[in-house]
């Protein structure tokens, strides 16, 4: 059987994956000498907590896994006689996917009659999640790997992301977000607008200021860009900023009416330690990215 | 008639005493301030610009009234500073254009120029201003040039000059409520009469001066390891003579320098010269100062001799300053900004400015100062934020005699201005021009509204302020007044409307603590829900809140 895999950088949480059937690896960050394995090291991820201590001025570092941990998590399957379709967080944000790549090779070699199949959502967070969830759906209802594959040519590029961060130092620090204007560090309520494209990477597209600005921006993007969204889900993420969330759904709901499939996501420790507390966004069904 | 004409000479020791005045008398210009807050400075602004003026005649041969007046217009235009200072280096450049040539001036003249002053300061700013410094020099060189008779005499026309700007310094509160209501006259002007003042005392006492009492010129260093074994000679040598003609040799008063030029320009080049009397004064530079030396011999004698290895000079002034321009990366923007306090200043460089200009409420930048930041920033397009009422006209000045780059001045009045339009600044919104109508569009969008401790008693809009008060204000209004620092903060924010603003940012002063910034903060935020209120140590003086209503 086929045996559905993700990471944790997709926001997933165990219940979701229970619910969607999907295994979850755990991607590390770490403050301090203390690398955290999520859902691994522990079993609910406490947000607020993690997120005062980044409000505290820590700044955690991220990091990939190595390639015996990838054939701890994929071998089990193989050996079990199941194929694997990892649905994972985006290639072009980390170096993590080599170690994979060779984890695979090896796998393959020892099973060669076993298959591996992988869709990479080029994206992370709420994107990702979006197309967990709708690749979920499809297994759930019985979808063999090539409809799911078929699916995925077309629709991962129609899942639009728009958030912005409260603080820059996290990005600064990450250094994942291109365009990022210029040297400004201090933001001081000033918010940037960023987006994911179909190249897998963050771009910063403008900023707002003030919060009802900066909703306000992300609101008019799904306006311009939202292609059926009532037939899709619209996920919001938050990393401890549940206000903002809930402002962000009322603003949806006034925008396109109740009928929505709306959920509040809280943005994982690992993507967090990137964008940083406060950070806050959504995603939808899009006519593009 | 003790003197029917005025000369370089006789200009310069005017200048001198008219800055030497002014510079006794700062203070109480400093005083002469419409807000009962410890923050004037019209008397240091309009004494380091005349100052500056004063410093480019010292040490140089002044012999004609036309390049004395020239070069104290040409030190005054670079260290123009404030409003006052600024319209202060204006009448003396259109006194300059109106001695242009002239080696001497008798009283016509020199009061036609005075009347080209006050075209060159009304056409400085851009909505004039009655009741000010503009007023008063205007009132004072049309009644004087009208008193002008046959029997007039320098005196006799600085008398009346002086006159009548005390009559119209006094007439000021007249014109300008904000004057009358504070009890006070206008303080540039009052600051152009104890110019004047000085400069009348020089010819009724009848002591010229050649030097300044109070010159601060320093002996400019030579760095001697800049010329070594190797070194080439690229510059050659400044070379400056002043030659007595001697009868012995020549015919003093029939003697033509034009040949001398001529030859003086085969030999080097920058070549000045002019005669006065039975003196020549030449200036070159040439890679052989003593073939210039023997060759002038011939129709003279020297009375001064000075040569400079150029190469020594030109690192020290220009070198540096081009090599750290080159090596910077180009780019399309650069942002100039001004800010005082280290807090702000660090804002400022934290939201991208690649140069934070030194200066603020009390201490406004120069003309040079500008230029200066302007010339550490490899760019094509400068947008420069004065961040304060008085610094804007000095931005645009700085702006007009760079040549390097466009420079675009954004009118900020208030940090907070500033702050809002930086923070927005997004060098891919549009062309140059584009992005200063943002710019100017953020700046006019956003309140400041600021609490300082009031220095003195005083009347002013409707309240009562008691010295020692903490008055809440915003432009030229005073809203509240309050015993508390916090409270009169408190109170500011509501009567500007803070439960409508997305942001409050609060910059806290020298004088305020974190703690007590931390609790107004939390006392906002209860209060403005839907507010996001942000404190930053600012650090700045007198200001003791400055709070941005965006």
């Amino acid at each position: 059987m086929l045996v559905l895999f993700t990471d944790s950088d997709t926001d997933i949480t165990p219940e979701i994956a229970k619910e969607y059937g999907y295994r979850i690896i755990s991607m590390p960050y770490s403050i301090e000498d203390n690398t955290v394995f999520p859902y691994e090291d522990f079993e609910k991820f406490d947000e607020h907590e993690f997120y005062e201590t980044l409000r505290g001025g820590v700044i955690p570092n991220t990091s990939g896994i190595s390639e015996e941990k990838y054939i701890r998590y994929f071998e089990p399957e193989f050996s079990a006689g199941n194929d694997i379709l990892y649905v994972h967080f985006s290639r072009a944000m980390s170096g993590t996917f080599e170690a994979m790549d060779s984890a695979v090779k090896k796998l393959k070699e020892k099973y060669p009659e076993r298959s591996f199949y992988e869709i990479d959502t080029r994206a992370i967070s709420i994107l990702s999640l979006n197309i967990c969830m709708e690749i979920g759906d499809m297994a759930k209802r019985g979808a063999g790997i090539d409809e799911i594959l078929k699916w995925a040519e077309t629709e991962v590029d129609k899942f639009a992301v728009y958030f912005f961060a409260d603080d820059l130092k996290f990005f600064k620090h990450s250094g994942r977000v291109s365009a990022l204007a210029g040297t400004m560090g201090t933001l001081l309520g000033v918010r940037p607008i960023i987006y994911m494209g179909s190249d897998g990477k963050m771009t910063n597209i403008g900023k707002e200021k003030g919060r009802s600005k900066a909703i306000a921006r992300l609101i008019s993007y799904a306006k311009e860009l939202g292609d059926d969204m009532e037939g899709h889900r619209v996920l919001i993420a938050h990393a401890d900023a549940p206000e903002i969330a809930e402002e962000l759904r009322q603003s949806l709901i006034s925008e396109f009416g109740d009928k929505l499939n709306i959920q509040i996501i809280v943005v994982n420790p690992t993507i967090g330690s990137h964008c940083g507390p406060d950070s806050a966004g959504i995603c939808f069904h899009s006519k593009h990215r | 008639m003790r003197e029917e004409v005025i000369d370089g000479c006789l200009f310069s020791s005017m200048i001198f005493a008219g800055a030497d005045n002014l510079d006794a008398n700062r203070k109480l210009v400093n005083d002469l301030n419409v807000f009962p807050i410890p923050d004037g400075d019209t008397g240091d602004n309009m004494f380091m610009t005349i100052d500056s003026g004063a410093d480019e005649l010292s040490g140089e041969e002044n012999g004609e009234v036309g390049t004395a007046a020239a070069a104290a217009a040409r030190g005054m235009l670079l260290g123009a500073r404030g409003n006052s200072g600024v319209i202060l280096s204006r009448i003396f450049a259109g006194i300059a254009d109106g001695l242009k040539g002239l080696k001497k001036a008798d009283v016509e003249t020199l009061s036609k120029a005075f009347l080209l002053g006050v075209d060159e300061a009304y056409g400085a700013v851009s909505k004039p201003v009655e009741g000010t410094i503009l007023t008063v020099y205007k009132d004072a060189a049309g009644y004087a040039d009208s008193r002008i008779t046959d029997d007039s005499t320098i005196l006799s026309y600085f008398d009346d000059f002086v006159k009548e700007l005390r009559c119209s310094l006094e007439r000021t509160p007249e014109l300008l409520d904000v004057l009358k209501e504070a009890g006070v006259v206008d303080s540039g002007g009052a600051g152009f009469f104890y110019i004047a003042e000085g400069m009348r005392d020089v010819l009724s006492n009848g002591t010229s001066k050649a030097e300044r009492s109070s010159s601060k010129t320093a002996a400019v260093k030579v760095d001697i390891s800049r010329f070594t074994e190797d070194s080439e000679l690229k510059f050659g040598y400044c070379t400056e003579v002043l030659i007595r003609l001697q009868r012995s040799k020549v015919d003093p008063e029939t003697f033509d320098i034009k040949p001398l030029e001529a030859w003086l320009k085969e030999n080097g080049d920058s070549v000045v010269i002019f005669k006065d009397g039975s003196i020549v004064k030449i200036h070159v530079h040439t890679m052989t100062p003593g073939q210039v030396l023997n060759y002038c011999q011939q129709f003279g004698e020297y009375l001064t001799i000075k040569i400079e290895n150029m190469t020594l000079q030109h690192n020290e002034h220009y070198a540096k300053e081009e090599e750290t321009w080159s090596k910077k990366p180009h780019k399309a923007f650069g942002l100039v900004s001004v800010a005082a306090g280290k807090g702000i200043k660090e804002l400022f460089s934290s939201l991208g400015c690649d140069e934070v200009v030194d200066g603020g409420q009390s201490m406004n930048p120069s003309t040079e100062d500008f230029v200066k930041a302007f010339r550490k920033i490899n760019a094509d397009t400068i947008f420069v934020f004065p961040n304060n009422g008085n610094v804007i006209l000095t931005a645009n000045q700085a702006a007009q005699i760079y040549d390097k780059a466009e420079v675009l001045v954004v009118p900020s009045k208030t940090v907070g201005e500033g702050y809002a339009a930086i923070s927005m600044f997004d060098e891919n919104s549009g062309d140059a021009g584009f992005i200063a109508n943002e710019m100017k569009e953020i700046v006019e969008g956003v309140i400041t509204g600021m609490v300082s401790r009031a220095s003195r008693d005083a009347r002013r809009d409707g309240l009562d302020i008691r010295s020692g008060d903490y008055i809440g204000f915003a432009g030229d209004t005073v809203y509240v007044d309050k015993a508390d620092r916090s409270e009169a903060a408190v109170s500011l924010c509501e009567r500007l409307g803070a439960g409508n603003c997305d942001i409050l940012l609060i910059l806290r002063g020298e004088a305020v603590s974190e703690e007590e910034a931390e609790r107004l903060k939390s006392e906002l935020s209860e209060k403005y829900k839907k507010t996001e209120v942000i404190v930053m140590d600012g650090g700045q003086p007198v200001h003791d809140y400055i709070i941005v209503f965006e």
